[in-house]
């Protein structure tokens, strides 16, 4: 059994590392995704059972589309591994940003895979001067990452992700600025960028939405900010949900800008969830420059398919019109690679452009306080 | 068809603001397929003279007899009930849009919800809980030694939730029967039936008209809410806890403060009620419990707890519940719902289908074109629903051991409806009071308080009026 996943998951790595960037052609995807299917309904006999009740066997898909998905808080009701559940090298956690619930759980078998994921799309999407400049022939961009270290925080896949990036796209050069308790060295980082700034050295500074908000709030404080030499970008993830300040995009990217002297098209954000090994990113290669924030998209890697379902329906969304972002990432082999978020985003050309959570409307019901609830009884 | 509705009903006010007064600019927001809410919004002056006539209107509202109240208010409410009024067809065509309901569905609340508006109703309301109700308009001897008079707030505001349509009319009435005047911020899904009885019950008492003020906005959006706020003798609020803790914190510590915070509700049988003759009916009236107000409202069970010994156990008792909530979506069909709601119940609905997947004993029961969802959980363990005829059926050994298993679930419980524990109900409905529960009822009752309940354990008038005694 784990030998087949072996030689799967070395199969798709070579794939994910030999590919350009352009989409996979149709029937390479469709071949790719009907393999990872047939190997997950063997090898995950929950994830099979779960697709059998849906009348759904590898012998009856005939098209991607059709690869039952689970929702991403199915994440957190089972663990979901596609192979020998003692061979799991790692289990992230989803951060639980809304109380106290139960945190989804990826449950990782190979490491490799995800790195072989994550590093050539980043590669692509940050590191816009190509394998060359990543390889280590050209200047290199070095992370600085509003994150704790990977060996802090074992179970946050950010983390693992940023030393990933650190060691093979940034040779070594950076480092990670947040504590396991989540205080960011703001006086360390402050003399890091200064040192850049100073040396003409671009960098790349990395973290989540919300430790930005808090390291835009103490150079605020302090009156600092900074001048990153030209080809500098910054990478947000994450979003705001459930923290309590919560900034719209534009003032958080204009604000961002001013306080690092970098351009708006070189603010990106990183679209990524726990629950996928594959990222979307929103520029600067998918965001072309000068594009306005509201006209961005995602882009997926080439073995990552995204369709947006009608929410009513499930049925595909009309084009154009937003519904929820079901992700089919054959990075996912050793999970589940179809994921229904409870994202909305609406399908364009290439990509997706995430709406976000939650619409604007009220939500009708007594629905709010059920991670409150969820919290009481558990405590 | 319409695709707009002006979420605002305005006293015609002497004081220079018209019907839909000029000054105001209109915003818009969508509620379903292209159905556009209209709303004004409020500056800081226009917002103040409505108070000031809103105010004014309540000093001559005192003078009317609370019987001519209770009248006026009934003739409305029967129009509501009559199915060859054009108002009552006006509200079901204008709720299923904005709120998000059937058809079927507005027509079942809009009955439910209006009858106990009309004349009689009222007045049982009104003598439960002041004995006499000529309190409210002078001194009574109701006991030994004094005369008592009631008095209610010159201006009441209320902030309706907008879950359960309708509700906010029974609280603005509320406040019209003990005389005050009314500020109405309905929630989105509740701004139709409102309006259009502010409309009719100014058509019948021309008198009362200028004592109602029905107006949307986004909550803490506008200067309005802050200076109804202050103005106001008495704030009445329904919503999730952080809207009531928001504007609890904003009111005056002299206004009277009444909320409606976040509330669920649970559902229990007993094994005496699962016998083969027994078991369907009680499912069925369980389906109806579970799917009124497609489960929206405070009332609605998010769990039924289904006790194990019984010729029926709870799985079959599960499969039961789940074919009686099918039929019940051909009879009254579930309504539209938006992408958060029904991206809840996917995920939900997913989770659970993993679990059972997983070789546990759960199981699941659901509609494929439709949302309701019945879930067969293995433990013991309460979830709340994610809403939308998503009940869970959570077998337990002995009914008596629910309450002491609920938690901190207990500060926000409310109705327990039990069926088949005849002989234990005393027992059970004392441990679910402690528990924390206001209200044990059937299935049946369950979606249907009477007027005269106390509504989160509170009676509802008393809440809002002060006596004035007079010694003798």
């Amino acid at each position: 059994m784990s030998d087949v996943f072996a030689s799967l998951a070395h199969a798709l790595g070579t794939a994910f590392k030999e590919s350009p960037g352009e989409p996979w052609p149709d029937d390479v995807f469709e071949s790719w995704a009907q393999r990872v299917f047939t190997y997950q309904f063997g090898a995950n006999p929950v994830y099979a059972a779960y697709a059998r009740k849906r009348g759904v066997t590898p012998s009856t898909v005939t098209h991607w589309s059709e690869i039952p998905w689970v929702p991403a808080s199915a994440f957190k009701a089972v663990p979901l591994v596609s192979g020998d559940p003692s061979r799991v090298q790692r289990v992230f956690r989803t951060s639980g940003t809304t109380g106290a619930g139960r945190r989804g759980e990826h449950h990782v078998l190979d490491l490799g895979l995800y790195k072989d994921s994550l590093i050539p799309n980043m590669r692509r999407h940050l590191y816009a001067g190509g394998p060359d400049r990543a390889d280590g022939d050209g200047p290199i961009l070095p992370i600085l990452a509003l994150a704790p270290e990977p060996a802090d925080v074992p179970e946050s896949s950010l983390s693992f992700m940023l030393g990933a990036a650190l060691d093979v796209l940034s040779g070594g050069e950076g480092g990670f600025f947040v504590t396991r308790d989540g205080v960011i060295d703001t006086v360390g980082l402050s003399e890091t960028l200064g040192e850049a700034a100073a040396r003409g050295t671009p960098v790349l500074l990395a973290g989540t939405a919300f430790a930005f908000v808090h390291w835009l709030d103490w150079l605020k404080e302090h009156s600092a900010g900074f001048e990153l030499p030209q080809g500098s970008l910054i990478m947000e993830t994450g979003g705001f949900k459930g923290r309590s300040r919560v900034l719209e995009r534009p003032e958080f990217y204009a604000s961002l800008s001013e306080a690092h002297g970098v351009p708006f098209e070189a603010i990106v954000n990183e679209y990524g969830m726990t629950e996928l090994l594959s990222q979307f990113y929103d520029g600067p290669v998918a965001a072309t420059s000068g594009m306005v924030l509201e006209a961005r998209r995602h882009v997926p890697p080439p073995w990552v398919r995204t369709r947006v379902l009608d929410p009513n329906t499930l049925s595909a969304a009309r084009m154009g019109e937003p519904g929820l972002l079901c992700h089919y990432d054959l990075a996912n082999a050793g999970s589940v690679m179809a994921v229904l978020t409870e994202d909305q985003g609406i399908a364009v050309d290439d990509g997706f452009r995430v709406l976000g959570r939650v619409e604007g409307a009220e939500p009708r019901g007594c629905s709010l306080a059920m991670d409150d609830l969820l919290s009481g009884v558990r405590s | 068809m319409r695709t707009t509705f002006d979420a605002c009903r305005l006293p015609k006010l002497s004081v220079g603001l018209a019907t839909r007064p000029p000054t105001l600019v209109w915003e818009t927001t969508g509620v379903t397929d292209g159905f556009v809410i209209r709303y004004p919004v409020w500056p800081g002056d226009s917002a103040e003279q409505l108070l000031v006539a809103l105010r004014e209107a309540g000093v001559r509202l005192a003078e009317v007899p609370v019987r001519d109240l209770v009248d006026c208010i009934g003739r409305v409410a029967n129009r509501f009930l009559d199915s060859s009024d054009p108002l009552r067809q006006e509200a079901i065509d204008l709720l299923v849009p904005t709120a998000g309901i059937s058809k079927e569905m507005a027509s079942e609340i809009l009955t439910g919800m209006a009858r106990d508006w009309t004349a009689d109703r009222l007045t049982e309301l009104l003598q439960r809980e002041l004995q006499d109700p000529g309190v409210l308009d002078g001194f009574r001897r109701v006991d030994e030694g004094r005369r008592v008079r009631a008095e209610g707030p010159l201006l009441t505001f209320h902030v309706g939730a907008g879950t359960v349509p309708g509700v906010s009319v029974t609280s603005m009435i509320r406040a019209l029967l003990v005389k005050s005047a009314v500020l109405l911020k309905p929630g989105l899904g509740d701004v139709v039936l409102p309006v259009l009885f502010a409309g009719a019950l100014a058509e019948e008492a021309p008198e009362l008209s200028g004592a109602m003020a029905v107006t949307y906005w986004p909550g803490g959006s506008s200067p309005l809410e802050g200076l109804a706020l202050q103005r106001a003798e008495a704030v009445v609020v329904y919503g999730s806890d952080e809207v009531v803790e928001s504007l609890r914190a904003r009111t005056p510590v002299t206004t009277r403060f009444i909320s409606y915070h976040h509330r669920l509700s649970l559902g229990l049988v007993g094994r005496e009620a699962l016998t083969a003759a027994r078991a369907p009916d009680v499912a069925r009236m369980a389906a109806h419990a579970v799917s009124m107000f497609d489960q929206r409202g405070c009332v609605s069970p998010h769990a039924i707890y289904v006790e194990e010994g019984g010729a029926v156990d709870p799985g079959e008792w599960a499969a039961l519940l789940a074919s009686a909530m099918a039929d019940l979506e051909v009879e009254i069909p579930g309504g539209q719902l938006t992408a958060s709601e029904a991206s809840a119940v996917h995920q939900m609905r997913g989770s659970a289908e993993l679990r059972e997947a997983s070789g546990s004993g759960v199981r699941v029961f659901r509609g494929d074109e439709s949302f309701w969802t019945v879930i067969l959980e293995d433990e013991m363990n309460f979830t709340p629903s994610c809403l939308n005829r998503v009940v869970s059926v959570v077998p337990t050994p002995d009914l008596g051991g629910v309450a002491g298993s609920l938690g901190k679930v207990g500060r926000h419980l409310q109705t327990v409806a039990i069926e088949g524990a005849e002989d234990r109900l005393s027992m059970l409905a004392e441990a679910l009071g402690r528990a924390g529960a206001t209200r044990v009822t059937s299935f049946e009752k369950a979606p249907w308080p009477p007027p005269w309940w106390r509504h989160d354990g509170a009676s509802v008038l008393a809440g809002l009026i002060r006596w004035i005694d007079l010694e003798e």
